[in-house]
């Protein structure tokens, strides 16, 4: 058995927080985990992904292969819409935050920023089911945009199909998060979870 | 003029900066980011990509119908006279001991700036200052004292209109500019250009001119005197009147004297390009009066400029006498043949 | 547990009772001291960030001629900087147990090149061992110090990014107790000589290894007795050929010989299974480093091995550059065996709707970075200096000044401090009519890393170098590691501070400190300084944005009046967003003018300055 998710997003939106924070959930639960990143120099505003790896039995394999990703996270739309050629597939579940991070070059005019309308309906038609969720401004409502990992994350424990809870996550957040961080972190991810369950297309 | 996009900075560029013939007059810069002048150099320091452009339209270095100035000032198609349309030519010098003891001769720029702003007719007044370790910079006068500080002849350019373009921009009004020939005109085709070049002249309400042959680069100059083994500022230089072939440069140390010829080497060769020397697109226009230190040749053109002149005479702050007709027919003669090199360098050799 | 393969790396170091522990920041191996800083907080260990790669890798040698067990970790490039010691090292035999950590950067995500480490491993004679998960990364440090005792010679573990920051559960063992007294044995001395007896010494320690790797748990073989395909490789690439074969149902067909022990090669254990197929696959990133050894000991045992056909990087069927991905094993068993496995409906449906709509994300500067003020002044007076002027780059986030985030000033970026070594060269050369300015740029990391030697060199010749020291209290590309100027130790401990600017003026330099946010100001300042000669130094002091949010933020609420920004007309041309560009500054498209981003904005102000009209407007807070 195996899952896979990938997180993406802009280097400094906590992608590699949350893929930390769901692996560890994960281990708990007893799954075995494979977490592959790719950053460094993209903390500097470039693109960061991670693919987090579920498995029932001892495995390592930092990578998922081409199109295999059962679910989708999105912390940012182009980013999401970048790796979803190469890494979705039909069966893909996408759960997107809906505000954009401007890229430098878009900002300088050199090229535009693609209409998050039609990278909503891309994403629509290309996977098997479409979340688009106002993440960025739930955050915001709970004390800043670096809030939008744990929304997300309580988004995602939401899905059916995905064997964790957001119990799960705040069962093991005290390992990383510090005390008084604790209860902000909480209402996050609930108030992720409901974006989902009240989710109207 | 054709409006082409990503045409107007990058034609200005080549046909100016790169050809090296900018004569630092300003124009170009403080009206946007992509133009600067430092340490007495016009330097493209970005490049703009809008699709209307003021620079092109006021550059005094670009081909122009002359004729469209004489008509806007002076109402007429042409001028034949040496030194410009003019309502008169006098020699005059500040009433004031002070003012002359600051000037370099008769203290007339001095003296009218300060009586203008007195009398209410300019709120302050665009000048060069000194420079120092840096080349001499446009610099907004609001007062006796700043003007009294600015007073001196420089021998090279300021971009003072830069400082013009900034005043105009912050929203100052009735202000008055103190410059070369080549502001004169630049100040003139900014009066004709689009989009608004007729109201931003609009806030300048006298306009006085220096009679000017040519300037020096002040980068090269530094770099001669370096060579000569003047490392400190100097306090003032003077070029005497011909037959004197010397160019005098005074510092804390003394008094130099070195060739004049040497020192032509590094003449600004757009200069060269410039058929001016009176400043004919100023109100008033002041000179040197060969022979006599102490006084200077006084062309007055419009009406402001009598209306002011005459004021300032009958106050007291300026002193009169006739110029001598040697003197007149110098001037014109050199003039005129300013005029000509011009022309012949620009390959527009007159008929005449 | 979850744990990274660095922190596994960690882990394993201080379960063999490791009490020293030195590097250079450098990604991806910066979490492995990191960790082992965090750890000394509890433990009776000793870590710290040196000065650069070489002195750490002296410092933990120093360790390990006292008797204790050491470990030194860095990138690729750090490998380069310690190779001079190295071969040296790798002679004289070492005695606690020391260990060699290099993370390369396969595909040089970010690097500034990509370069294979394991070549060192053979040219200096030492074992080197390939971890393929954060499991084996954990258990191979903890045997490396045992192997690395049993032979007296240094013991090279070679890691990649994609090992490096990934993460899996892993079994722990028990810390031991720690309990070492440090003791040099004077009746032993660690040198050189006689060199070439040394030399052989040193092959009959490989010998040593290559007996205890023939067993090894590190190296395994799955698949069939007889596979059609014989894979053989090491790192994560094994791990992708693993999962294809999966995703194919490829097991009946194909074997797989992991190799964890890369240098010497395990020959017996290589020959026996080489035996078993007459068709090679090598995986492995970057160089064909196992492929081009196991292929001599292939044609030197031609009689007892048979022919074989060989694939693989060195063979054409992989680059030879670049990190090999799970497409890369996919693509080869698809084309081999004649099989399907792409959706590739899926992707042509995906493509077509999305191609040329897609725009590549630029790297930028942080909102608030000084960096971006310091090379605005630098742009600025070279303009002003209208001498065709450059800038000779280095290493660091300022790296990015070759991009248009910086403006693209920077001219040539190479190694740690090489910016300020090629400006040695162009200070010389005013005799033969060079008149362009250079301005080398370093940080105050790299200052101490490897720009004082070529400082030093400038004085000495009296070279026309203008050095400006982009001094952000950080080493802030590769996480915020304290450095030599930042008074506080790897472990937290005070410690005094070593000035720059004070160190300069000592060397007789000239010393100026400017501040990178107040741009004109600098601009001036450069540009007097560009007019003199000799070694010139500019200390650019502002503290590094990601550092300054987390201790107290910044003074600012910014906002554009739009009413005065003219936007894309003459007077303006967009310079702001075009030009500037901070992500911090946005473009309204509806309204065509500029507009603050309140949520990525941080409030440092210093944009304020550039708009011609005077439209961005700043206000204090609160």
């Amino acid at each position: 058995m195996e899952l896979n998710v990938i997180i993406t997003g802009v280097g400094g939106q906590g992608n590699v927080l949350a893929s930390q924070v769901l692996g560890n959930a994960a281990v708990y639960k007893g799954f075995h985990v494979s977490i592959g990143e790719t950053f460094g120099l993209s903390q500097r505003g470039g693109a960061v992904m991670s693919h987090v790896r579920l498995f029932k039995e001892p495995r390592y394999s930092p990578l998922i292969p081409p199109n295999r990703a059962h679910i989708v996270v999105g912390l940012e739309p182009l980013e999401t819409l970048r790796i979803a050629q190469d890494h979705a597939n039909p069966e893909t579940l996408f759960i997107v935050n809906s505000r954009p991070i401007y890229p430098l070059n878009v900002i300088a005019g050199d090229v535009d920023y693609p209409d998050t309308a039609w990278i909503r309906q891309v994403l629509e038609q290309g996977g098997s089911r479409l979340y688009w969720l106002e993440g960025t401004q739930l955050a915001i409502e709970l004390g800043g945009p670096i809030m939008l990992n744990m929304v997300m994350l309580g988004a995602l424990c939401a899905i059916q199909s995905f064997p964790l809870e957001t119990k799960d996550i705040k069962d093991i957040l005290g390992e990383i998060f510090p005390q008084s961080k604790l209860e902000v972190n909480y209402r996050a991810l609930d108030m992720g979870e409901e974006l989902i369950s009240n989710y109207e297309n | 003029m054709e409006q082409t996009t990503v045409q107007g900075q990058s034609n200005l560029v080549r046909e100016v900066l790169e050809k090296g013939i900018c004569v630092r007059c300003g124009a170009c810069v403080g009206i946007c980011p992509y133009f600067q002048y430092h340490d007495g150099k016009v330097v493209v320091s970005d490049w703009c990509q809008a699709s209307t452009w003021r620079c092109v339209q006021v550059c005094p270095r670009l081909p122009y119908d002359r004729a469209s100035l004489y008509d806007y000032f002076y109402h007429v198609n042409d001028c034949t006279d040496a030194i410009g349309p003019h309502r008169q030519v006098v020699a005059a010098r500040s009433g004031d001991k002070l003012v002359r003891s600051a000037a370099q001769y008769g203290g007339v720029v001095t003296a009218l700036v300060i009586f203008a702003m007195e009398e209410g007719l300019v709120n302050s007044a665009v000048l060069t200052d000194r420079g120092g370790d840096l080349a001499p910079k446009g610099v907004l006068c609001s007062d006796r004292e700043a003007v009294l500080g600015c007073a001196g002849s420089r021998y090279s350019a300021s971009a003072a209109l830069s400082e013009l373009n900034l005043a105009i921009q912050a929203g100052n009004d009735r202000l008055a500019f103190i410059g070369l020939p080549c502001q004169m005109e630049a100040l003139g085709r900014l009066s004709l250009s689009e989009p608004d070049g007729q109201e931003r002249a609009g806030h300048v309400e006298l306009k006085i001119g220096l009679f000017c042959t040519w300037a020096l680069d002040y980068r090269a100059l530094r770099s001669y005197l370096k060579t000569k083994g003047i490392v400190e500022i100097p306090k003032k230089y003077d070029i005497p009147p011909p037959p004197s072939e010397v160019f005098i440069v005074e510092t804390n140390n003394g008094r130099m004297e070195f060739p004049l010829s040497e020192v032509r080497e590094i003449v600004q060769p757009g200069c060269s390009l410039c058929e001016d020397m009176t400043a004919e697109f100023a109100d008033i226009s002041v000179g040197t009066l060969e022979g006599d230190k102490q006084w200077n040749t006084v062309i007055v053109r419009t009406d402001k400029g009598m209306e002011l002149f005459e004021k300032a005479l009958r106050a007291g702050v300026l002193e009169q006498k006739e110029i001598p007709s040697s003197n007149l027919e110098h001037l014109k003669e050199a003039a005129s043949n300013k005029r000509k090199r011009a022309l012949r360098a620009r390959g527009e050799e007159s008929n005449e | 547990m979850l744990l990274q393969a660095n922190e596994a790396i960690a882990r394993g170091a201080l379960e063999a009772g490791v009490i020293f522990a030195a590097g250079y920041p450098g990604n991806p191996s910066s979490e492995i001291i990191e960790t082992l800083a965090k750890a000394s907080r509890d433990l009776p260990i000793y870590v710290e960030w040196s000065v650069n790669e070489k002195v750490a890798l002296e410092a933990a040698t120093g360790a390990s001629f006292a008797g204790c067990r050491a470990i030194c970790s860095m990138k690729q490039n750090g490998v380069n900087v310690v190779s001079d010691f190295l071969t040296n090292l790798s002679l004289s035999g070492t005695k606690g147990g020391l260990v060699l950590v290099s993370c390369d950067d396969p595909g040089g995500i970010s690097s500034t090149n990509e370069e294979d480490a394991r070549a060192f491993a053979p040219l200096s004679d030492i074992p080197l061992l390939e971890p393929s998960s954060p499991q084996e990364a954990l258990d191979m440090a903890r045997w490396a110090f045992d192997l690395s005792e049993t032979i007296n010679n240094i013991v090279m573990i070679r890691s990649v990014s994609r090992l490096s920051h990934s993460r899996s559960d892993v079994q722990v063992k028990d810390l031991p107790d720690f309990d070492v007294q440090p003791y040099f044995d004077t009746k032993v001395s660690f040198h050189t000589f006689p060199i070439v007896a040394k030399h052989q010494a040193r092959h009959e320690k490989l010998r040593m290894a290559e007996e205890l790797f023939e067993n090894s748990p590190f190296n395994f073989y799955r698949g069939p007795s007889r596979p059609e395909l014989l894979v053989i490789g090491s790192g994560c690439a094994v791990d992708y050929a693993i999962d294809a074969i999966e995703i194919m149902s490829l097991w009946e067909r194909v074997g797989v010989l992991k190799l964890g022990t890369t240098w010497p090669l395990p020959r017996k254990l290589l020959l026996e299974n080489l035996q078993k197929s007459e068709s090679i696959l090598f995986v492995e990133d970057v160089d064909p480093f196992i492929e081009t050894n196991v292929k001599a000991l292939a044609a030197e045992a031609a009689r007892q091995v048979g022919v074989k056909t060989f694939h693989g990087r060195g063979s054409g069927d992989f680059p030879l550059c670049g990190e090999l991905g799970p497409s890369h094993l996919l693509e080869f068993f698809g084309n081999y065996f004649d099989l399907d496995w792409k959706d590739q409906e899926f992707r042509n449906k995906m493509g077509s709707l999305t191609k040329g709509k897609i725009p590549p994300r630029e790297f930028g500067f942080c909102p608030g970075c000084p960096h971006r003020g310091s090379f605005y002044a630098i742009k600025t007076a070279l303009a002003w200096d209208d001498r065709d002027g450059f800038v000779s780059g280095d290493i660091g986030c300022y790296t990015m000044g070759i991009w248009p985030t910086g403006f693209n000033q920077v001219k040539s970026v190479h190694a740690m401090g090489s910016g300020s070594g090629i400006a040695c060269g162009y200070g010389k050369l005013e005799g033969f009519g060079f008149d362009q300015p250079v301005i080398t740029v370093c940080g105050d990391s790299t200052f101490f890393h490897a720009t004082i030697p070529a400082l030093v060199n400038a004085r000495f010749n009296n070279a026309d170098i203008l050095l400006v020291v982009l001094d952000n209290s950080a080493t802030a590309m590769t996480g915020f590691q304290p450095h030599p100027g930042t008074g506080k130790t790897a472990m937290g401990q005070p410690t005094q501070p070593v000035d720059i600017a004070a160190l300069c003026e000592s060397m007789g330099l000239e010393v100026h400190v400017g501040d990178p946010y107040e741009m004109k100001e600098t601009a001036r300042r450069l540009y007097d300084l560009m007019q003199k000669q000799g070694p010139r130094v500019m200390v650019l002091r502002r503290k590094c944005a990601l550092v300054q949010g987390r201790e107290g933020g910044f003074p600012y609420d910014m906002h554009v009046d739009q009413s005065l920004c003219v936007g894309e007309e003459c007077g303006c041309g967009r310079y702001c967003t075009r030009i500037f560009r901070c992500p911090g500054l946005i473009w309204d498209k509806e309204k065509k003018k500029a507009m603050i981003d309140q949520v990525i904005c941080v409030g440092c102000g210093i944009c304020a300055e550039i708009c011609p009209q005077g439209a961005i407007k700043k206000e204090a807070k609160g």
